[in-house]
């Protein structure tokens, strides 16, 4: 009992431990499995990721000359196995998280052109 | 002479020409296959000579023209398959309930999902599908596809009555209470018939089945690298015991060496872990008895692990991190650093947390003495996992069938002997002392070298049965493999399956209040529990409660 | 009296109705704030600067949520129980020395301190009858033990409670309040303590907490309310706690009089009114911090072992001190 009681009067005086998000972000680490990033000039077609992917979320479609990978985003578990069997390494990791949309239609990774917003920290 | 040759002699020396072939494939794993109807007496053998003997799980295979039954024992120093076919369409065996009291639920479980009758068992009922399921579908047939919507469709407009037993008491006042699917004290869905006497409770019975999804079925539709993530999903909290089960297992399948550096990271991914769930679950246990203070103290610590996992592996919780063959990441020396500086932050707050639990007395009085499971009983109904060893059983899967690193790794098994809420909560409060110090021990000791091996996607044929220390206890994974990509056969058995039937000893003339406090002691993890078959989401049920209550009626129908 | 509308004012607006519930819900924000610091959290943060307005926008949002009465509950009684509840509650902390006087501007009755702890006794049958009447075995718990818990609670309550009359020799709460030269809580502290901690059981705070153990009985004898009912139950609970701080603070603390320093005396009395009743607040916060919550039938042991032996004890040693304790008011005169 006293321990505990020493401890909660203690934690009044202290900052609380808790962030006040969206106001203030949290510090992410540099290999959070976040949304992928897709680099449609080293893409070769091979459909790799959609024969390996285990949720099924990832379909090729035909974009101009090639056939190229769609990612469904509410299907993906982001567990990489694309990111890591690509042969080319056209599908690369970044930390973006902040993915909740209104539709269905905006959460899929299209190979139109890399999606790069402010947040997204690319590694090769 | 070897343990695995001893056994082997002992059976076939009692048996004679009933047991038909023999086979000890890998260290610890025996496996005996006998004719039709001496099983029992294999078992009975088992249990007669040899001085620990406990259940693990029973497995069933559909083969073309008949249902193989594994049954799987582990006796203290080796791992035991009994296996027997049970040819069709007659599909009748004898119980073994009587001599072994805990594998009721797995027999209601081969029952239920592949349509084999246990003569002689004493409940057995339906235990993971819905009471609305069609008869006649067993999910894990081979031939059975969920296609079969038309069936499910027309069971749209039937009301369906919840299972319950009558009231066996003569008169009186003993009131059925249910508790769940949806309660507050539940973190998971699941259903417990109370019988209550005032405020104390009389009997129990549960039902499972509630977060079913048929991972086992789905498993079959995958390959085999793939299935990792799959089986990582059966629970949130014990994902990393699933993959390492599962990893193993598959790599004693294809004879696969995995690198002594992965193993020694699987082992320190593995504890911090277990970390997590045993703080996850000390603080629901302060939330369950009104400590909400030490609730959020003990998750304000969770973190630190939170984000180590975070750095080590991507992701808070599902660490995606083992794959065939080894790790998929390494650990770097900065990483490595910090991991080192977290754990001792943690050292610090586990010894004030041991201070809170041993002299808090408002706590003291809410989970000393209650919920009382002595060791013959234990022993008996075969519990595992940190139920087992706080009521003085010593299985730890960790030290007597070592895997990863653990046969380099030195640590202490924890053991209490009181057998009440107290002694499990403190078992695991003093494992998270223990896995801390492994992990340090891990971080210094970590041996260079590859973290991966690459393996071929198809697997040769062979079987597999792999046993790990989930947080929760023994986890069993069995993978049948016939040479494809894809396993024939993937079997889970959780440990919460294998401790939910001590629920009931253990709740009996207890008040309502212990009810949360002596569950969450045994830490239910009924996702794990539930995983079997494949129900098609297209099914519309509707569950209607009904209580018969000496005050009033209440139904809640839910369309 | 004279029903002016000074009179009507007095009770509607301030120091009456509006007052007082706008406090209930400023020391429902207070309690969440404290209670979340001692956890080591933020509390409510966004709703309003430092989310004061969080506790008006929770009753709001239930006052927006479907109202469903069940339907083998016992109507009239599920109806207005609630209402009751709050009203009866609400009706207590009038007769309180709230700003120098009470709501009905004259300075209360011999005996109203026994008047309002009845009227209390009343408030706790209706939350009782509330959980009774909703036909839902949860409730049907709930509303047992609230009624095992405050019959077990009020007696050794009502013991502690008249201990200072026998030092201030009034039984009305504006004499006790006023003469307090030095606060009672330091004069009779035996009587203090055994209080705090029974009015933690009155209150169904922890380490008391059974009749609402949200992880047994889902919310216990307000399970099946929902929508407005549940706004007037929850609300109900907060002016419980503002009534049990109120009491406390007249009858040990020294009620709202205080040191004044400028301009009107009622300003200050305000103020020291309400900062007592939130340092009051913080120790009933700290108290549930700092325990688990206890069964109902170690709770029923505690009370006729502990509880009322000591009440009866304290009151006693009270009797005897009185004249000593009145005399040493005389000194600080």
């Amino acid at each position: 009992m006293p321990q505990m009681m020493k401890e909660i009067a203690s934690a009044l005086f202290k900052k609380p431990f808790t962030r006040e998000y969206p106001f203030t972000k949290p510090h992410l680490p540099e290999h959070l499995r976040g949304r992928q990033i897709f680099h449609p000039d080293r893409c070769i077609s091979c459909g790799l990721c959609a024969r390996d992917c285990p949720a099924g979320a990832i379909d090729m479609v035909q974009v101009s000359s090639k056939k190229m990978p769609l990612i469904h985003l509410e299907s993906c578990i982001f567990c990489y196995l694309c990111v890591e069997n690509c042969p080319r390494n056209a599908l690369t990791e970044s930390t973006f998280y902040e993915m909740a949309s209104m539709s269905k239609e905006d959460l899929a990774l299209k190979p139109t052109e890399p999606v790069l917003s402010e947040n997204t920290v690319e590694s090769d | 002479m070897a343990p695995e040759e001893e056994i082997i002699n002992l059976i076939r020396s009692e048996l004679q020409g009933n047991a038909l072939e023999y086979n000890a494939p890998r260290p610890r794993r025996v496996s005996v296959h006998v004719r039709p109807g001496a099983h029992r007496e294999a078992i009975l053998t088992l249990l007669q000579s040899l001085e620990f003997t406990m259940i693990s799980t029973i497995t069933g295979i559909d083969l073309e023209e008949a249902v193989e039954l594994n049954y799987h024992f582990w006796c203290g120093k080796a791992e035991v398959t009994i296996r027997t076919r049970v040819p069709k369409p007659a599909l009748e065996i004898e119980t073994i309930t009587d001599i072994v009291l805990g594998a009721a639920l797995y027999e209601r479980e081969v029952f239920d999902l592949l349509g084999v009758k246990f003569l002689g068992h004493p409940d057995l009922e339906r235990l993971i599908l819905p009471e609305s399921w069609p008869k006649g579908q067993y999910p894990l047939r081979k031939d059975w596809t969920p296609n079969l919507s038309d069936k499910f469709r027309s069971l749209r407009k039937k009301p369906v009555r919840a299972r319950t037993t009558q009231n066996k008491t003569n008169g009186g006042s003993v009131v059925n209470v249910v508790l769940g699917p949806q309660h507050p004290a539940l973190h998971e869905p699941e259903r417990f018939l109370f019988k209550l006497d005032g405020e104390v409770v009389v009997d129990v019975e549960p039902r499972l089945g509630y977060a079913h999804r048929g991972i086992e079925k789905a498993a079959e539709q995958l390959m085999f690298f793939q299935d990792v993530h799959l089986v990582g999903r059966v629970c949130g909290i014990c994902n990393v015991a699933h993959t390492t089960c599962f990893c193993q297992a598959v790599e004693s399948v294809g004879d696969i060496e995995v690198p002594p550096r992965a193993r020694y990271l699987r082992t320190i991914v593995h504890e911090l872990n277990r970390i997590h769930s045993h703080l996850l679950l000390l603080g629901i246990t302060g939330l369950e008895v009104g400590f909400e203070s030490l609730f959020q103290y003990l998750w304000r610590d969770r973190e630190i692990v939170l984000d180590l996992m975070e750095k080590l592996t991507g992701n808070r919780v599902m660490a995606e991190f083992n794959t065939i063959g080894g790790v998929r990441r390494d650990l770097p020396v900065s990483l490595a650093n910090e991991t080192k500086k977290g754990m001792s932050t943690l050292k610090d707050r586990m010894n004030f947390y041991g201070k809170v639990f041993n002299d808090d007395p408002t706590f003291g009085l809410r989970t000393k003495e209650i919920g009382i499971l002595k060791l013959p009983e234990a022993s008996k109904l075969s519990v595992v996992g940190p139920v087992a060893r706080a009521s003085g059983v010593e299985v730890d899967v960790r030290k007597h069938d070592p895997y990863a690193a653990y046969d380099e790794i030195p640590f202490d098994e924890i053991i209490y002997k009181e057998g009440d809420s107290w002694a499990r909560l403190m078992v695991r409060l003093d494992e998270v002392a223990e896995s801390i110090d492994i992990i340090t021990y891990a971080v210094d000791n970590l041996p260079s070298g590859p973290y991966r091996v690459r393996v071929p996607r198809r697997m040769p044929e062979g079987e597999a049965l792999s046993r790990i220390e989930a947080p929760r206890g023994e986890l069993v994974h069995y993978v049948k493999s016939n040479g494809t990509a894809y396993p024939e056969r993937v079997k889970i058995r959780s440990p919460t399956l294998a401790n939910i039937i001590s629920f009931r000893q253990m709740i009996r003339g207890c008040y309502i209040a212990d009810i949360p406090a002596v569950l969450v002691s045994l830490d239910p993890c009924f996702s794990c529990t539930d995983r079997m078959a494949f129900i098609d989401v297209n099914s519309g049920q509707r569950w209607v409660w009904s209580m018969n209550d000496i005050k009033a009626k209440s139904r809640l129908e839910e369309p | 009296m004279n029903f002016d509308t000074s009179f009507f004012l007095r009770i509607l607006v301030f120091p009456g109705f509006l007052f007082l519930l706008f406090l209930a819900l400023f020391c429902d924000w207070f309690e969440r704030k404290i209670m979340a610091r001692m956890q080591n959290r933020m509390g409510p943060s966004y709703t309003g600067p430092l989310g004061i307005l969080q506790p008006l926008a929770d009753y709001i949002k239930l006052l927006t949520k479907e109202d469903i009465t069940p339907a083998h509950a016992e109507r009239p009684l599920f109806v207005l129980t609630p209402i009751v509840s709050f009203s009866l509650f609400m009706l207590s902390i009038f007769y309180f020395p709230i700003d120098g006087a009470n709501v009905f501007s004259n300075g209360g009755f011999e005996g109203d301190l026994l008047f309002v702890l009845a009227l209390v006794t009343f408030a706790h049958f209706t939350l009782f009858l509330s959980g009774w009447s909703s036909s839902n075995p949860y409730s049907g718990i709930g509303a047992v033990r609230i009624l095992t818990q405050f019959i077990g609670y009020d007696i050794p309550l009502m013991i502690l409670a008249v201990a200072p009359a026998l030092i201030a020799g009034s039984l009305s709460l504006a004499k006790i309040a006023s003469t307090q030269i030095v606060p009672y809580a330091l004069l009779i502290p035996w009587v203090f303590v055994p209080f705090m901690l029974v009015l933690q059981a009155e209150l169904e705070e922890d380490p008391f907490d059974i009749p609402n153990a949200e992880t047994e009985i889902v919310a216990g004898y307000g399970t099946e309310f929902s929508g407005r009912k549940f706004a007037f139950i929850s609300l109900s609970k907060d002016v419980q706690i503002v009534f049990g701080a109120v009491l406390t603070v007249c009858l040990f603390f020294g009620g709202p009089y205080g040191p004044i320093m400028f301009g009107s005396p009622n300003i200050w009395f305000i103020i020291w009114f309400i900062l007592k009743v939130l340092v009051v607040i913080v120790i009933l916060e700290f108290v549930e911090a700092v325990c688990a919550r206890l069964r109902i039938d170690h709770i029923v042991r505690a009370n006729w072992r502990f509880m009322a032996p000591i009440a009866v004890l304290s009151f006693a040693l009270t009797v005897l001190y009185s004249p000593l304790g009145r005399s040493l008011m005389e000194v600080f005169r």
